[in-house]
């Protein structure tokens, strides 16, 4: 009951892109935002995380409007991983990833020891240590990714709001974020991330919703969500559901 | 990006001391009474009342140098806020309009209405200064961020060029306050005495302060707007306070000495190839390499055609314009 949409529509220029939406996003788990491209995740997720505001409707968190509550308090709790970053010019990579604490510094963003084993803790777990004297602007885009990632985990929320976090990675490196969001969600931290990987998205998240147009089609657990029917009328592919023979969970093979 | 690898501290005190050569130099050199060294510090912590030297020291050069650090300091902070703000490595006062916007409210309230006095033509140039970096920001769309420099830039330069038309048809209208206008225009340090220090440092002082303040905060935008808010900033209260804070600054230094232009463009750059990308430490070198640069170009604005003078603002855009240019070609806008 934590995050909630009600009657949420959120465009640009007048234009509704996200419409209508009622949504509970369910506490504890790791939630996949699934759907082709232009039907409004990235814009459903940037109103969550208040970067856009509403055009009609509202987004609650914990029972209060969102934009109703003060941004640094916020920032504690909802971190959002945009899906398109600038390239900042001069910055290391520790220091950008020490932003991520400006939430709980003071004004003057003074990093304490605290602040410091927490972004530690965060370049080791995106592998990034050894990056850390680099300047962002010379990275390749899948450890700017990263980095960006980093950032994103040291502000330490309950709640990630991770848009396409695996763009430019590796497959190593994408399996090993979705191992590193399990992980975290066994932490406590509920994770909701847009994933363009449908088979990826069965296998490592609980709950997927599933949207079109604008409006959120189905949602549920990998096994209901992910069917012959709902392949055809969302994404028009023509498609066969069998298992994966490892992980046990469902998995589209185009037809 | 070449930078000399000294501690921020070594950096400050660095500056601190070519600051107070500078100034120092400017106390007693170009002349026509005489004054020796000796004489500008004398009549600073010891002053000999019989002494001509010492009392052109004292009621001319210092108010002048003090006025030129301020001025300085103020302009280098404007430009790096609104760099800041805009994201925009071409931002400053002269290029977004706020010069010449500053210059057609001064030279409007001087020309139509010369009783208001002093305060009346700071107040219109603050004003006048507002109303032009107010009709650039929503020309160029600089709300929106990111990657409209050069919509930002061209909006600038469209505002400067009517402000400046406009400013010329007042002058030509109102013909008895042109030469002050004039004067004013091209910026110079020549009239800055005691009874200008002392309306000034107070402003000066609030908004170097208030930037000092929104410093950290910049930081959080060179990450972009989303990464921004998304850290908690609340992006509306700081653009409008970093544009409050830029008009405080821009406007007291001009309403004391005139559009001395380029400081604000030149100096942010020189300070982050000092000093690195956080503002809490480039911020405060920018400050000082401002105040030197003024100060500098008081001086040789003296030297030129030594005894009359040329305006420092002058100097300061034979400085700029080509350093300008070399920004244009080594950013991809």
């Amino acid at each position: 009951m934590s995050l909630s949409t009600h009657n949420l529509s959120v465009g640009y220029h007048d234009k509704a892109i996200v419409k209508q939406v009622d949504l509970t996003i369910p506490e504890g788990r790791i939630i996949a935002l699934l759907g082709p491209n232009g039907c409004g995740k990235s814009t459903l997720l940037k109103a969550m995380a208040r970067i856009l505001s509403p055009m009609e409707g509202q987004v609650h968190w914990q029972g209060k409007n969102l934009h109703s509550i003060a941004s640094k308090k916020l920032a504690q709790q909802l971190a959002l991983l945009p899906q398109t970053q600038p390239i900042p010019e001069g910055i290391k990579v520790k220091d950008l990833v020490a932003y991520g604490r400006s939430p709980y510094t003071g004004f003057w963003g003074r990093i304490n020891k605290d602040d410091q084993v927490i972004i530690d803790k965060m370049m080791e777990e995106t592998g990034i240590t050894e990056l850390a004297d680099q300047l962002v602007s010379e990275l390749s885009g899948g450890q700017r990714q990263r980095v960006w990632l980093a950032m994103t985990l040291a502000q330490d929320t309950p709640y990630l709001l991770l848009d396409e976090p695996t763009t430019y990675m590796d497959l190593s490196h994408q399996v090993e974020l979705m191992h590193l969001l399990r992980k975290l969600n066994l932490q406590g931290k509920t994770i909701i991330t847009v994933l363009h990987d449908i088979n990826q998205a069965a296998r490592y998240c609980d709950h997927l919703i599933v949207m079109k147009e604008g409006e959120i089609i189905t949602q549920g657990s990998p096994e209901s969500v992910l069917t012959q029917t709902m392949l055809k009328n969302v994404f028009s592919l023509d498609a066969q559901i069998h298992q994966d023979p490892i992980a046990k969970t469902p998995m589209c093979v185009v037809e | 990006m070449i930078s000399i690898r000294l501690p921020f501290v070594g950096q400050c005190l660095a500056l601190l001391l070519l600051l107070f050569i500078c100034s120092w130099i400017s106390l007693f050199s170009w002349s026509v009474i005489t004054i020796t060294p000796m004489d500008a510090l004398h009549a600073l912590y010891d002053m000999n009342a019989e002494s001509i030297a010492q009392h052109i020291v004292h009621d001319l050069r210092l108010p002048r140098v003090l006025v030129g650090i301020m001025v300085g300091a103020n302009l280098a902070a404007a430009g790096v806020i609104m760099q800041g703000l805009t994201q925009n490595p071409l931002a400053s006062p002269s290029v977004l309009g706020i010069n010449a916007g500053a210059a057609l409210g001064m030279a409007t309230v001087s020309s139509i209405a010369p009783w208001f006095g002093l305060l009346g033509t700071s107040v219109a140039a603050i004003i006048g200064g507002g109303i032009a970096w107010a009709f650039v920001m929503l020309l160029g769309s600089a709300w929106r961020g990111g990657n409209e420099h050069g919509r930002l830039v061209l909006a600038g330069v469209a505002i400067s060029a009517l402000c400046a038309a406009l400013t010329k048809a007042v002058i030509i209208i109102a013909e008895d306050q042109a030469a002050g206008v004039l004067t004013w225009l091209a910026g110079s340090l020549a009239d800055a005495r005691w009874q200008t220090f002392d309306s000034f440092w107070p402003v000066c002082l609030i908004g170097l302060l208030g930037a000092m303040l929104i410093a950290p905060t910049l930081n959080l935008l060179q990450l972009g707007d989303d990464n921004a808010r998304n850290l908690g900033v609340s992006l509306m209260w700081v653009k409008l306070g970093g544009s409050f804070l830029v008009l405080l600054l821009v406007g007291s230094a001009i309403s004391s000495v005139g559009a001395i232009g380029f400081v604000g463009l030149l100096v942010p750059h020189m300070a982050r190839m000092l000093a690195g990308q956080d503002h809490r430490k480039f911020l405060p070198i920018a400050m000082m390499l401002g105040a030197c640069l003024v100060v500098l170009s008081d001086t040789v604005s003296r030297a030129i055609i030594y005894p009359a003078e040329t305006p420092a603002g002058a100097i300061l855009a034979l400085i700029g314009a080509p350093f300008f240019i070399y920004l244009v070609r080594k950013r991809t806008l």
